[in-house]
């Protein structure tokens, strides 16, 4: 195991009964990276941060946190972790100050630690009301602040955009990026791919519990560009020469525009052939897919 | 004591368990003021109208009445109140307590930031049982302010000594004691189903069972054997000798205003403490080992 990791997991499962929910597992997570942990619904996600939280034990495999295994020393591996799961969940009851205290006390922390907390979210003024009295926006903001309390090294958050407006949006891409600046790493669970692509350096996709792609954004756009090739008049034959090319993946046609599966750094040699064959070529480039494209493609969803 | 705090603030900033000691409180008023009017009707109080009793209690009754309106046979009357009507108010409690931590989804919160378990459900049990003690002190400090009003009206308010007050604080931990079969059952069904509404039936059904299985106290006239059977296996007896103790122990006899109740077929105080240590302290163990054990999943 790395010391450079902030999480590590391997081969890390989990089966409710006959349903295998995490799929043999192996992340590996970066210190003071913003990491993105992208998947459809129900692919795992969010049992794999339980497992990872100590809240689910995994099957088989085991996860490091920190340094610390999960399993053996818990209290060491959660100690600098703050996380947020699924949606905000406090005491409707109590104010969101109150809130923070019941953390702050369970954990020794000094309660100047709430009003800092609460400042960073820009909550302060609504700090003393009830929580059940919270729009969702502000309360994704306490959940937040409650994650930052232990100025934690590791920030696992699973949906944190949840509820926020655009301008809420932008202030906590800003955020992370300030947190993940101070060295703090950050696990970032999100259905926003676009908000992923921007603030994230590496991902990994999952899909029924098992990765479908690891690694930093820029790598796996970089292996799904694509040839975009445009002929005039000879598509059906460039499209029959293209593919008895043995270096030629996929080819496809979308009327006189031929999408190539070849590497981008090929497309030269795609030019040469047709030309060489007296097919005349009006536009070649290579196309770069966004990670939304990626991971619709990938995972085979229609949307997310 | 870290998480012991946590848990106080929780529960002593919850709206619910204010809400049951008024109704405790208020019930129990209620009580003390039917007894307070029959003495009062009785001894001729109350002039000025036609008003009659429908039912004359017996002068033995009558008399029990009195003492249980005086110091210090008022604060045996309070312990009494305590371990019925606060016995059901406490299974409530403990259900609110327990399974709304899953219904919010706060557990979670809570538990991945501090992942020792058992601590936490034994500062938690801590917390309730505190409170718990505190409802039954203010329970006693409500029933005395009543005590000194009847006395007041009617002309008698009985005497304190020293020793009944240094015992007060003891016979108080008695009364939470017998309350803890039902709390440890409580609390086990809602680690069990994950729900206030687990708890809360388990609890009741607990209760209902044990007071219903009374319908066989005859056995106990039978053998001494079937005796020791019988009172080893229902709680409700056990209860009743540690509740019988404190009414006795300030000068009051559950007998005489409770005709069916028959004192000599009670356990021994020693076996009741026993067995309700046993049934006790299982619904516990199982509570934690489930909380310990189980894997928290599932949506918020």
């Amino acid at each position: 195991m790395s010391s450079d990791s902030a999480v590590q997991t391997e081969h890390l499962t989990k089966q409710f009964k006959q349903r295998i929910a995490v799929d043999a597992v192996s992340l590996e997570v970066h210190r003071g990276e913003i990491f993105g942990f992208l998947g459809p619904n129900g692919a795992g996600k969010t049992t794999t941060i339980a497992m990872l939280l100590g809240l689910i034990r995994p099957t088989r495999g085991r996860a490091i946190v920190l340094g610390h295994d999960i399993q053996q020393e818990p209290g060491a591996a959660l100690r600098r972790v703050g996380a947020m799961i699924e949606a905000p969940a406090f005491y409707p009851y109590l104010s969101g100050w109150n809130n923070l205290r019941v953390l702050t006390r369970a954990a020794g922390l000094p309660d100047t630690r709430i009003d800092a907390v609460l400042e960073i979210v820009e909550l302060q003024a609504r700090a003393h009301d009830r929580f059940r009295t919270y729009s969702q926006g502000m309360k994704q903001r306490l959940a937040i602040a409650a994650t930052l309390l232990a100025e934690p090294e590791l920030i696992i958050l699973d949906e944190p955009t949840n509820g926020l407006d655009p301008a809420g949006t932008v202030e906590l891409r800003s955020l992370i990026r300030t947190l993940a600046e101070q060295g703090q790493t950050i696990f970032l669970c999100s259905h926003q791919l676009h908000e992923v692509e921007q603030v994230c350096r590496r991902v990994a996709i999952l899909k029924q519990g098992r990765v479908l792609a690891q690694g930093s954004v820029a790598e796996l756009l970089q292996q799904r560009r694509r040839v975009q090739v445009r002929v005039v008049a000879s598509a059906p034959r460039a499209l029959e020469l293209l593919r008895t090319v043995p270096w030629i993946g996929a080819v496809e046609q979308q009327g006189d525009l031929l999408l190539v599966d070849v590497a981008g750094s090929r497309a030269p040699e795609v030019n040469a052939l047709l030309t060489r064959h007296d097919i005349p070529v009006a536009e070649i480039r290579t196309r770069t897919e966004s990670l939304e494209q990626f991971f619709l493609e990938i995972t085979g969803e229609q949307g997310c | 004591m870290n998480l012991l705090q946590a848990e106080w603030i929780k529960l002593s900033r919850r709206p619910l368990a204010w809400l049951l000691l008024i109704i405790f409180l208020l019930l129990m008023a209620l009580f003390l003021g039917i007894i307070f009017l029959a003495v009062g009707l009785s001894d001729g109080v109350f002039t000025g109208g036609d008003v009659r009793m429908q039912i004359i209690p017996r002068e033995d009754q009558l008399e029990q009445f009195r003492l249980m309106l005086r110091f210090p046979g008022i604060f045996g009357t309070v312990l009494s109140q305590v371990n019925s009507i606060g016995g059901i108010l406490a299974i409530v409690l403990a259900a609110g307590v327990f399974g709304s931590e899953y219904s919010w989804g706060t557990l979670r919160l809570q538990l991945a930031r501090q992942p020792r378990r058992g601590p936490y459900l034994i500062a938690k049990t801590v917390a309730l049982l505190l409170f718990l003690l505190l409802g039954i002190g203010l329970a006693m400090l409500c029933g005395s302010l009543l005590g000194l009003f009847f006395g007041a009206v009617l002309g008698n308010s009985g005497q304190v000594s020293a020793s009944d007050l240094l015992l007060l604080p003891w016979r108080m931990l008695r009364s939470l004691y017998v309350m803890l079969p039902y709390v440890m059952l409580t609390i086990a069904c809602c680690v069990l189903g994950r729900s206030v509404l687990a708890g809360a039936v388990g609890g009741f059904l607990f209760l209902a069972a044990d007071i219903s299985v009374g319908a066989f106290s005859f056995l106990t006239s039978m053998s001494d054997t079937l005796a020791f059977i019988y009172n080893l296996l229902v709680v409700q007896q056990n209860i009743n000798t540690l509740v019988v103790l404190n009414s006795q122990s300030y000068g009051l006899d559950p007998a005489i205003i409770t005709r069916n109740l028959d004192l000599t077929v009670l356990p021994s105080p020693l076996q009741a403490v026993l067995v309700i240590a046993v049934y006790s302290g299982s619904f516990f163990a199982i509570a934690y080992r489930l909380f310990v054990r189980r894997d928290l999943t599932g949506a918020t």
